[in-house]
């Protein structure tokens, strides 16, 4: 009895020591998508690195997007993984000042592919000169419209604002709302602002005010919001966008009663869904507002970091290069119906809006994350009800511009 | 000595076995306890990574927590101090686990609460554990006088205090009209009693289906005097209204109101069954004295009904005051506080400032709870007051 239990520790023991030998080293990576396909590309590339690395034991953890937000604080404290997702731009700058994120600087100088093929992203990872994650995906935003209804009234793209209030005018004589949009969750105004402030003003002064450098009360600002008013007098939005959300938004769109729809990527399989086909909706840059300044563009991105709390930092990095790699960007963004950051992936060249936004993006001067990544999160919460209050009432402008510079200043301080 | 009394105070004397077990038990715990770090634990028992590491270290802390109890329990019931004044101590001991636990999750978060409201911190700790708020003193408090969501916070909860004391007079009515012997009473009684069982959420969510503009019941009636259908420019069904429906919740000035209806509705219920409780302890005698000296109708219900009513009054206006003023799940889940703010309450501010999507003003959402707090005191001190005085007067 005791001899059979000796031989079974023994040979437990010998299993373990084995185990421990033939696994040499773990890597845990967190993951913060469980829609489907985004679930699906992960895996695909983590199989990829487990079949490059088999000498490295992986473990996954994935959850709820939205409760990610807040679990990450925990996460990073206490329980930290090797690698973990989370945005890139001021979103991240938090976790950066308390040191909880690791500085992989050497790593982007080191990895040819990251130092070579990063270019356009690069600012965007980087937070006092230091960079400090790699990104796996990002997408464009842009006007999405309803190309039957345009063709209809014999419309084109419009270039120029001037083309698209006379586009607006022609639409609202047929019958039909210009613009759909959802402010239920507030965010999708901020892009509009966003895309309004970037053609009036440029990348620059976007960036100044979102990092706290310019007053909401500035004239430039206040001449972004003098274009915003002009839009909502011309070309005009929904009513009740109040109480939608962006999904919600998309009903009168593919009923026909609206026509555009200032939006993310993202939104096209929603599209889709609702019944509309590749014949039906098309993609344009958001138009020129102040002729000759450098185009630069809404391109929120999706990143991977290491805590500073990880156990296998080796391993972290390996996986890093690895997902920065061309073949799997490719391949990840291909599943999700996004665009690789890394310019030497291929794209689905069979998807109309893929290949357009990849045109937009490729030559954009700047990329902004989105208001509510590029603002701290105090900031763009009150920035956001400043916004949707505007576009409900444009005579309330001058309280909710000075409000916004009450917040800011309490906020950057 | 008598052998009597020998025996006597041999009863009162400490046992020294069970105390001396219980010492070394106490002991190995504390040392368990103080010495094993939790990291340690789960590498020793390999669990790490594999499942969540919290959960062994949690589980044995738990374990030698709960031994370490026991033990000091078995210590102290042997002595002779408790021996002696058993009638003394007996209450307390039942009384320390509820004192702990409210303690713990009371008493002690209050004062972090007050203590975080003046400073400025965004709920973050550095990679060596150390805070990294900085202390602020009463910055957060001028701040809030400032800033127009909390005043817009704070006079929603007026409104809400207010109107939602409209549910006692209508539960007492409901009560007093279902308070009759008909048949299938008890049915009707269930149905009027039906919006306090379902999920504060799930009313939250009828109502603002409800009111939606676009498909919702209102705008559905709103559509037969004022929409008609017509072909759009794709050839697809469309509503064109003369006059638009109103975007109930999508309005600052009308998002309030809808919300607190929606309240109502299951708090009314609420008070209701209270007042049927109360109804079924209201003296047939005196009732029927009542009516032979005249009384009927208001008089009736004024003088002698309302008395007797009065516990199951001063406890629905308890709850309702309470439930006013924590009103949170109904705004969560038809507003979030929008449009733009108008329909935050302080519960709510507070939570979407300090925890809600990021925003991390652990400070200051602080300071609001710290507000709340204050506001809540003053009626729960009446109530408590009231409480006391009443037990008084009954001894």
């Amino acid at each position: 009895m005791y001899k059979s239990l000796f031989r079974a520790t023994a040979a437990f023991g010998t299993a373990a020591l084995l185990a421990t030998t033939a696994f040499a080293s773990d890597l845990v990576v967190t993951f913060d998508d469980l829609n489907p396909d985004k679930k699906a590309a992960f895996e695909a590339a983590v199989d990829a690195f487990k079949k490059a690395n088999p000498d490295i034991n992986v473990t996954t953890n994935n959850g709820d997007r939205e409760a990610h937000k807040s679990t990450i604080r925990n996460a990073l404290l206490n329980d930290a993984p090797d690698v973990i997702t989370w945005y890139p731009g001021n979103r991240m700058g938090p976790f950066v000042d308390a040191g909880l994120f690791r500085d992989i600087s050497d790593l982007w100088a080191s990895d040819e592919n990251l130092s070579g093929n990063f270019g356009a992203i690069k600012p965007t990872m980087s937070r006092d000169g230091k960079q400090w994650g790699v990104p796996y995906s990002f997408y464009q935003w842009g006007v999405y419209y309803r190309k039957d209804i345009f063709d209809k009234l014999s419309l084109s793209e419009p270039k120029t604002w001037d083309e698209l209030l006379a586009a607006c005018g022609k639409m609202k004589a047929a019958g039909v709302t210009p613009f759909t949009i959802g402010t239920k969750y507030l965010w999708t105004a901020a892009g509009v602002f966003d895309y309004l402030n970037l053609r009036t003003n440029g990348y620059d002064v976007h960036n100044d005010l979102t990092a706290g450098k310019i007053k909401y009360t500035d004239p430039r600002i206040r001449a972004t919001f003098a274009k915003w008013g002009e839009m909502l007098d011309k070309c005009s939005f929904v009513k009740n966008h109040a109480t939608m959300s962006w999904q919600d938004a998309i009903a009168p769109f593919a009923n026909g009663d609206a026509a555009m729809y200032v939006m993310g990527n993202f939104s096209v399989g929603q599209y889709k869904a609702s019944g509309l086909t590749d014949a039906q909706i098309d993609f344009f840059q958001f138009p020129e507002i102040t002729a000759g300044l450098p185009r630069a563009e809404e391109a929120p991105a999706d990143a991977f970091f290491i805590p500073a709390k990880a156990k296998n930092v080796e391993n972290a990095k390996k996986f890093l290069s690895f997902i920065a790699t061309p073949k799997i960007q490719g391949d990840w963004n291909k599943a999700i119906g996004q665009l690789p950051p890394n310019s030497a992936a291929e794209v689905n060249t069979g998807d109309k809006f893929i290949v357009e936004g990849m045109a937009t993006l490729s030559t954009a001067a700047g990329l902004a994350q989105f208001y509510d990544r590029d603002a701290p999160a105090a900031m763009a919460k009150a920035g956001m009800e400043g916004f949707q209050k505007f576009m409900l009432d444009p005579s309330t402008l001058d309280s909710v511009l000075t409000n916004l510079d009450k917040v800011q200043a309490e906020v950057y301080k | 000595m008598t052998e009597h009394a020998m025996r006597l105070s041999s009863k009162y004397d400490t046992e020294t076995k069970p105390v001396a077990i219980g010492t070394a038990v106490l002991l190995v715990c504390i040392v368990f306890l103080l010495t094993i770090s939790g990291t340690g634990v789960a590498d020793m028992l390999g669990y790490a990574r594999k499942i969540d590491a919290r959960v062994p270290t949690f589980l044995l802390r738990m374990f030698f927590l709960l031994v370490a109890l026991a033990a000091a329990f078995i210590i102290f019931t042997n002595t002779s101090t408790y021996k002696r004044k058993r009638v003394a101590y007996a209450p307390w001991m039942f009384l320390s686990v509820g004192l702990i636990f409210f303690l713990i999750y009371v008493i002690i978060p209050i004062f972090q609460s007050i203590s975080y409201s003046l400073t400025r911190w965004n709920g973050l700790y550095d990679i060596n554990g150390k805070w990294t708020g900085e202390w602020v003193g009463l910055e957060n408090y001028r701040v809030l006088l400032e800033d127009p969501n909390f005043t817009t916070s704070l006079i929603n909860n007026v409104l809400w205090l207010a109107l939602f004391m409209l549910a006692v007079p209508i539960g007492l009515f409901i009560a007093l009209f279902l308070n009759q012997t008909v048949a299938g009473i008890r049915f009707y009684k269930s149905l009027f009693f039906f919006p306090f069982v379902i999920s504060q959420v799930v009313v939250g969510l009828i109502f603002s289906w409800a009111y939606n503009p676009e498909f919702g019941l209102l705008s559905e009636i709103w559509g037969w005097f004022f929409c008609e259908q017509k072909v759009n420019i794709v050839g697809n069904l469309t509503k064109v209204c003369s006059i638009d429906p109103p975007s109930i919740l999508g309005e600052a000035k009308y998002a309030t109101y809808a919300i607190i209806a929606a309240g109502l509705w299951p708090q009314i219920a609420y008070c209701m069954i209270l007042y049927l409780t109360g109804l079924n302890n209201v003296s047939p005698d005196q009732i029927e004295a009542g009516r032979l000296d005249g009384a009927k109708g208001w008089k009736m219900l004024w003088h002698v009904i309302l008395p007797q009513l009065k516990p199951a009054t001063f406890i629905a206006v308890v709850v309702t005051v309470i439930g006013s003023l924590r009103s949170f799940d109904m705004i969560a889940t038809m507003t979030q506080g929008g449009p733009f703010g108008s329909t935050n309450v302080l519960a709510y501010y507070m939570y979407d400032q300090a925890v809600g999507e990021g925003v991390g003003r652990y400070g200051y959402g602080s300071a609001i709870a710290t507000v709340l707090f204050v506001i809540m005191l003053c009626f729960i001190s009446v109530f408590l007051w009231r409480m006391y005085q009443d037990e008084r007067t009954e001894r």
